[in-house]
């Protein structure tokens, strides 16, 4: 196993209120947002992004209701460049802030229609208002991995010498494969000495591998959100990220794990996003099996394919029966149930099986392999008796 | 070494440009998504998802297990018999009887699959070492014997002891195999392992390799991409990622990423893909999350101002790809996150012209409407926000003036 031989503390920082919430046609009550804070706290998520002031009086009313609930996380306001944002979030009783602003000159010229001088005089102003108001800030650049590397390493440069938490460099549109975001990160690093933290879309499937990577560069801090909703195809999921970590990385962060799934089905209501099934970490599916090798591997040792046991994460191991179970589910179900098959009825009652999943195209319900077992019983009987007549 | 000095080296080593003709995928939707608990395809579903790969440039269809009989069987062999332009795969354990069983559905390839770690081969096999490799020699001999294009997967190759795997390989080639499927079975590798392991094999046994990932740690892409820059030359994928547990490496996500990450285009029919996801999202009853990278309904589907001002003037600010070319569309929605560029282009296309005073306005009304219904906005609803934006307006300018004549 290769792994990163100074194991640093990695940062978490949520962002499920924040950029999850900005998903396109999502909104969090404020109720909802409450709850999310409170779990998210309560499993030990160090950081969370708890809204954007800007947005209106309500944002900014439940932020400062999440301030507060005087949660142990830190709780950061989300801020675009821009010295009345910061007043705004200070108004809300906010003591942290993230201040955002596109480095790349794609964005600064097309979006902004500004030049790379209006970046940095936004970002020195920003960064005075929240001196002035005594708020600490991490600095955020949107679109970096398409950012000149020596303007990216100039902006980083203030946000160092004027005391930023950290430095945020965002993925915006999933530039990079893990390697190159290994390269990207080692490479600032060795330029600037500055904490370090990624932000990663999930454009083409690699989010997660991503912020591993990046962890790997040497990067400090990673940016989630739960189930890994956010504009577009989502961020880093918290749960899949945390699992890598502990399983893949042996890092261990110190979250309860074992409420993953209840958070993710919380989220997931409230956004109107349900969990697929087959989610990584957290999906119903996860540890359910149905194929004969599968289910006959987990029967003799789960270790056959399962890398953690399913109620570290709230999850129950299930056995399914349909067209591809073999008959040591079929034995193994049946004694649950408090009957024991002989391996000829097994076997038998595994066709029937089958042959009915493959009709109804599904798995089959326990109640059904009841019904199944029935009239397979009456069936031998009668046999038997037409036999003996 | 320092483990981060090799990390650098493998990385730059994973840089070095890829050639499209050495890539190949060999889908198994049809096999390992069907394989999914819960999903079964019709046989007439199989036969259309089939030939929509075919259409979309697929390499290779792994189309079910022979040896299961009955339904399966039979429509493996009406598959073969479509005469498509790609090679269609039978998946075997290793034995006789089920490459028999291939052999009668009329199939050009067959996979044997095996486990090659120890864990697997104490615990589910419940056997030796050599008895693995002694079944590996005989039925990739005797699968030769056809003139089969044969595949041996190593199941469960990630957890398998690299000297065992080597000779497991080794065993593979010399009994004629044309390749070896390295099998993340549980997806636990990360792509840095992925890497090493693979260019292992590649380096030292010298036979070609095929990806077959899982995505139980959300990372069945970045190792399939991994094992390619290692030098596998085939990948294992299904559409939309179905498969057992948390899924396979899902064949649009790895095209696309192959495309605008790697730069390697293998020049398949990309309008086609969602098309092809909705079906087999239909066929599965595994709907499509709107989310989904590639093909998700809402990936080009905008509400923030900072994302939907800058795409309305140059998609590229946010887009690597233009959505028609994975058969979606843009659309710009209006909701908390909305501001005045956003609004006024909306009103614009709903056939309203507005001052940037009234957006400004509209855009307060419209963040605290959009709260209130914990959703977005549909047009209508936008239309008539306006219309009583207007009308109170109105009212309250008359009011004024009654209020001066008084």
């Amino acid at each position: 196993m290769i792994t990163v031989n100074d194991k640093k503390h990695i940062n978490i920082i949520d962002t499920t209120l924040r950029n999850g919430e900005q998903t396109a046609g999502v909104v969090f009550s404020k109720h909802e947002k409450l709850r999310i804070a409170k779990m998210l706290d309560e499993i030990g998520i160090p950081e969370i992004e708890i809204g954007t002031p800007s947005i209106c009086e309500a944002e900014r009313e439940t932020i400062r209701e999440i301030v507060n609930l005087k949660l142990s996380s830190r709780l950061f306001a989300y801020c675009e460049a821009e010295p009345q944002n910061i007043q705004l979030a200070s108004e809300c009783g906010i003591k942290n802030v993230v201040i955002n602003i596109s480095t790349s000159d794609l964005h600064i010229k097309r979006k902004y229609k500004k030049n790379r001088t209006w970046v940095i005089r936004k970002l020195r102003e920003s960064i005075r208002a929240a001196q002035q108001k005594n708020i600490n800030f991490i600095v955020s650049a949107e679109d970096a991995t398409r950012t000149d590397l020596e303007f990216l390493l100039k902006v980083m440069h203030i946000a160092k010498n004027k005391g930023a938490y950290r430095f945020r460099i965002c993925d915006t549109v999933s530039r990079y494969d893990p390697f190159r975001t290994f390269l990207n990160i080692s490479t600032i690093l060795s330029a600037v000495n500055f904490p370090l933290e990624v932000y990663n879309h999930n454009d083409f499937g690699m989010s997660t591998a991503n912020a591993m990577a990046a962890v790997r560069g040497g990067a400090s801090s990673l940016v989630v959100t739960v189930n890994g909703i956010g504009e577009g195809t989502g961020n880093v999921a918290l749960e899949e990220i945390v699992m890598a970590l502990k399983y893949i990385e042996n890092i261990e962060l110190g979250i309860n794990t074992s409420r993953f799934r209840e958070l993710s089905e919380y989220v997931a209501r409230s956004s109107a996003r349900a969990i697929p099934v087959w989610k990584a970490i957290v999906g119903t599916n996860v540890f359910a099996h149905e194929s004969g090798i599968h289910a006959d591997g987990v029967l003799k040792n789960p270790k056959n394919y399962e890398v953690f046991e399913p109620g570290e994460v709230g999850l129950t191991r299930q056995l399914v029966v349909g067209k591809h179970s073999g008959s040591h589910t079929i034995l193994h179900k049946f004694k649950e149930f408090g009957i024991d098959l002989t391996d000829k009825d097994a076997n038998e009652i595994l066709s029937i099986a089958r042959s009915m999943a493959v009709d109804l195209k599904r798995t089959l319900f326990d109640k059904e392999l009841i019904y199944i077992y029935r009239d397979y019983k009456e069936k031998k009987i009668k046999k038997e008796e037409k036999a003996e007549a | 070494m320092r483990d981060i000095e090799l990390l650098t080296e493998f990385s730059k080593k994973a840089g070095t440009r890829l050639e499209p003709e050495n890539i190949k995928i060999d889908d198994t939707t049809l096999r390992d998504g069907e394989q999914t608990a819960g999903v079964v395809f019709a046989n007439e579903e199989k036969i259309q998802i089939a030939k929509m790969l075919d259409k979309i440039g697929v390499h290779q269809i792994e189309a079910g297990i022979p040896t299961m009989g009955g339904d399966e069987k039979e429509a493996i062999k009406q598959i073969a018999l479509l005469d498509l332009n790609c090679s269609v795969l039978g998946w075997n354990r290793a034995v006789k009887s089920d490459v028999d069983a291939s052999l009668e559905c009329g199939v050009d390839a067959v996979a044997i699959s095996i486990s090659s770690s120890d864990i697997h081969i104490e615990h589910k096999l419940m056997k030796s070492r050599e008895w693995v490799l002694e079944s590996v020699k005989n039925t990739v001999d005797y699968a030769k014997g056809f003139n089969l294009y044969v595949s041996v997967n190593a199941e469960d190759a990630s957890r398998s002891d690299m000297e065992f795997l080597l000779q497991f390989a080794r065993t593979a080639k010399e009994a004629g195999a044309d390749r070896l499927r390295y099998c993340d079975t549980l997806g636990i590798l990360d792509p840095f392992e992925t890497f090493l392991r693979v260019k292992t094999v590649v380096d030292i046994v010298g036979i070609e390799i095929e990806m077959h990932t899982h995505n139980d740690f959300g990372m069945a892409i970045a190792n399939a991409i991994a094992g390619i820059k290692a030098g596998a030359t085939y990948v294992n994928t299904t559409v939309n990622g179905l498969g057992e547990r948390a899924g396979n490496a899902a064949f649009e996500e790895l095209f696309m990423a192959l495309k605008y990450i790697e730069g390697v285009d293998l020049g398949f029919n990309t309008k086609l893909f969602r098309e092809l996801s909705e079906y087999v999202a239909a066929a599965s009853g595994r709907i499509i999350p709107t989310w989904k990278p590639v093909v998700g309904a809402n990936l080009f589907v905008y509400e923030s101002e900072s994302r939907a001002s800058a795409v309305l003037d140059c998609p590229e600010a946010y887009e690597l790809f233009k959505p028609g070319d994975v058969g979606l569309k843009r659309e710009v929605i209006i909701g908390k996150y909305s501001g005045v560029v956003a609004i006024t282009s909306k009103l614009n296309s709903l056939g309203y012209k507005i001052t940037k005073k009234e957006a400004e306005e509209l855009v307060k009304i419209v963040r605290n409407k959009s709260i209130s219904i914990k959703r977005a906005l549909y047009d209508g609803e936008i239309i008539d926000t306006y219309k009583s934006y207007k009308s109170g307006l109105k009212k309250e300018n008359s009011k004024i003036k009654s209020g001066e004549k008084s």
